[in-house]
């Protein structure tokens, strides 16, 4: 079976205008993502992440190198229908409701009839936006409820990939929880969602793989475990231990050749911790 | 084609839906309200310059806020959505990029029809209305009831209707055209505007350049060829201001001034296609 989406030596120049020359955004990009893989495209701003992720969707042509989607040539109609897209910002027509616009995207995406209104009901309960709320207005919709109505356009299609780019940009702590846990369970369908991020404590929660690009050069890629995990060093976290045992501990340890690097209490993430303050209502 | 017809018409009914939500209709209120206000005065003329400057008033208004809003909402249509960035979302589905502009030119359309047509039953109403008060007033004579009743009701009014309709159409279809090329609406309203004086001049031109006499050079003809070729020619919709003179234009005439104008609009909506089809998002 085909990679979900496989990109060689992918390249986009953009012309600055007359007699000004072309400025590189990504230059040679080499990258696979597997079918059912959370992958993350990492990098600083400027780094080509949006512009990879606009060759994958064809609304970039690439300057060289080419861009496969589920085996289909990238921006062809078969290969888009293979995919859904959530942009770094919430652009979407602010005039209709939340229903309206998945209800739109599935239009476009040439669904209709009662199968479409069923698959509605059944994303806009999954984003959380069922009842009143799907029926008012975007321009009344907070940041995280507008990512949440994207993201339900982008699977309006039942797309076998999900692009996300910075899906949690500007979205609150509780709300970046909740898209979190969207991507954890559309991996849990078997999907593919690959996006970017800068956050990178979030894409260290979910992603099985990422690639780190930077000025349009890639500069690291591979496996979360293998890029994060010290293999030289073993963590144990214990409760209950007295002082006089630590000392004993750290005798024995030392006399096994072991050095320790570092001790103590550990800490808490603040995101669990701030979560953990908020009533139990808000945390949802 | 089943699958295009749902996407376009899904991107006509989104475009229709912004323009009605962002309150468009209003304006047509407003004309209205204007018209039939307006029509309380000019009393002292006789009953047919009465109805002749109501027509010329209803045409020229439907003409000109159908200008502008034709102008104004086609020049928005893709340069709008690339500054809102919505195109991203919409151009990532599975449909072509034909589709997208076909459905957007379309709604467009609708919208202009719809205006048309409002503002036509508005001109309709106020020619009944002063043809009751005229009735009313001068019409004890049956023969003189008769011909206001001739002046009010004349059928040929629905070609004018359907020429504004189309003569718009042709605008909007020249400012899509140049929507595609641009990012910024500013160049696309000045393009389509010089389209719009050059197509009202270009027979006029040709046919002074043509009958003074000098000779005219292979070049130039070739130029006038090209212009005439390139450009609609806008005179043909004079037609509107013959029957408002109460002038007979059969509707043969009509209807080919019709297909003349369904040619011009694929010709431009296909290059439009063609254009936008290459373009980055």
């Amino acid at each position: 079976m085909s990679a979900a989406v496989q990109t060689e030596r992918l390249r986009k120049e953009f012309p600055m205008g007359w007699f000004r020359g072309r400025v590189l955004a990504l230059e040679g990009l080499d990258m696979e993502v597997q079918r059912g893989e959370v992958f993350g495209l990492l990098g600083p701003n400027g780094s080509g992440k949006s512009t990879a992720m606009k060759m994958i969707l064809g609304l970039l042509r690439p300057t060289s190198g080419r861009a496969e989607v589920c085996g289909f040539r990238a921006g062809t109609i078969a290969a888009r229908r293979q995919i859904g897209f959530l942009p770094e910002n919430p652009y979407f027509p602010n005039f209709l409701t939340g229903m309206e616009l998945v209800r739109y995207y599935g239009r476009l995406s040439g669904m209709g009839g009662s199968v479409l209104e069923k698959r509605i009901q059944e994303l806009m309960e999954l984003v959380r936006l069922g009842g009143e709320a799907g029926k008012r207005p975007l321009r009344t919709y907070s940041k995280g409820m507008l990512q949440r109505a994207g993201l339900a356009g982008a699977m309006v299609g039942d797309p076998e990939i999900l692009l996300l780019d910075e899906p949690t940009a500007g979205v609150d702590p509780a709300g970046s929880r909740e898209i979190r846990d969207l991507i954890l369970e559309l991996r849990g369908r078997g999907k593919t969602v690959i996006f970017s991020s800068h956050l990178l404590e979030q894409v260290e929660d979910v992603a099985d793989r990422v690639i780190i690009l930077h000025r349009g050069q890639k500069l690291r890629e591979g496996r979360l475990e293998d890029l994060l995990t010290r293999k030289k060093e073993w963590e144990v976290s214990v409760q209950g231990l007295k002082e006089a045992d630590r000392k004993e501990l750290r005798g024995w340890l030392e006399k096994h050749g072991a050095e320790v690097v570092r001790e103590g209490a550990p800490r808490e993430r603040l995101e669990d911790y701030f979560l953990r303050s908020l009533p139990e209502e808000k945390r949802r | 084609m089943m699958g295009s017809l749902r996407r376009i018409s899904a991107v006509a009914s989104n475009t229709f839906l912004e323009a009605v939500r962002q309150k468009v209709f209003a304006v047509l209120l407003v004309f209205g309200l204007v018209l039939i206000y307006g029509a309380n005065y000019f009393t002292e003329f006789s009953f047919q310059e009465q109805f002749k400057f109501l027509k010329d008033l209803g045409y020229a208004a439907i003409s000109l806020t159908g200008l502008l809003v034709g102008l104004l909402g086609a020049s928005q249509l893709i340069p709008g959505e690339i500054e809102r960035r919505t195109i991203l979302t919409a151009l990532c589905r599975p449909l072509h990029r034909w589709e997208f502009i076909v459905g957007k030119y379309l709604g467009l359309a609708v919208l202009l029809g719809v205006m048309v047509g409002v503002m036509a039953l508005a001109v309709g109403g106020v020619l009944g209305w002063k043809e009751a008060q005229l009735v009313a007033r001068e019409g004890s004579d049956p023969a003189v009831a008769a011909a206001i009743q001739k002046e009010a009701r004349d059928p040929r009014l629905l070609q004018a209707v359907l020429l504004v309709g189309v003569k718009l159409a042709v605008v909007a279809a020249v400012a899509v055209f140049f929507s595609t090329v641009a990012t910024s609406t500013t160049f696309v309203i000045a393009m389509t505007l010089m389209v719009y004086l050059i197509g009202h001049l270009q027979s006029v031109a040709r046919e002074q350049w043509l009958e003074s006499g000098e000779v005219v050079q292979a070049g130039a003809k070739l130029f006038l060829a090209a212009v005439a070729f390139l450009v609609p020619d806008f005179n043909l919709y004079n037609l509107i201001d013959e029957i408002i003179a109460g002038n007979e234009v059969v509707w043969r005439s009509t209807l080919e001034v019709v297909g003349y104008s369904v040619v011009y609009i694929t010709v431009l909506l296909t290059a439009a296609s063609v254009v936008f089809e290459g373009r980055d998002i």
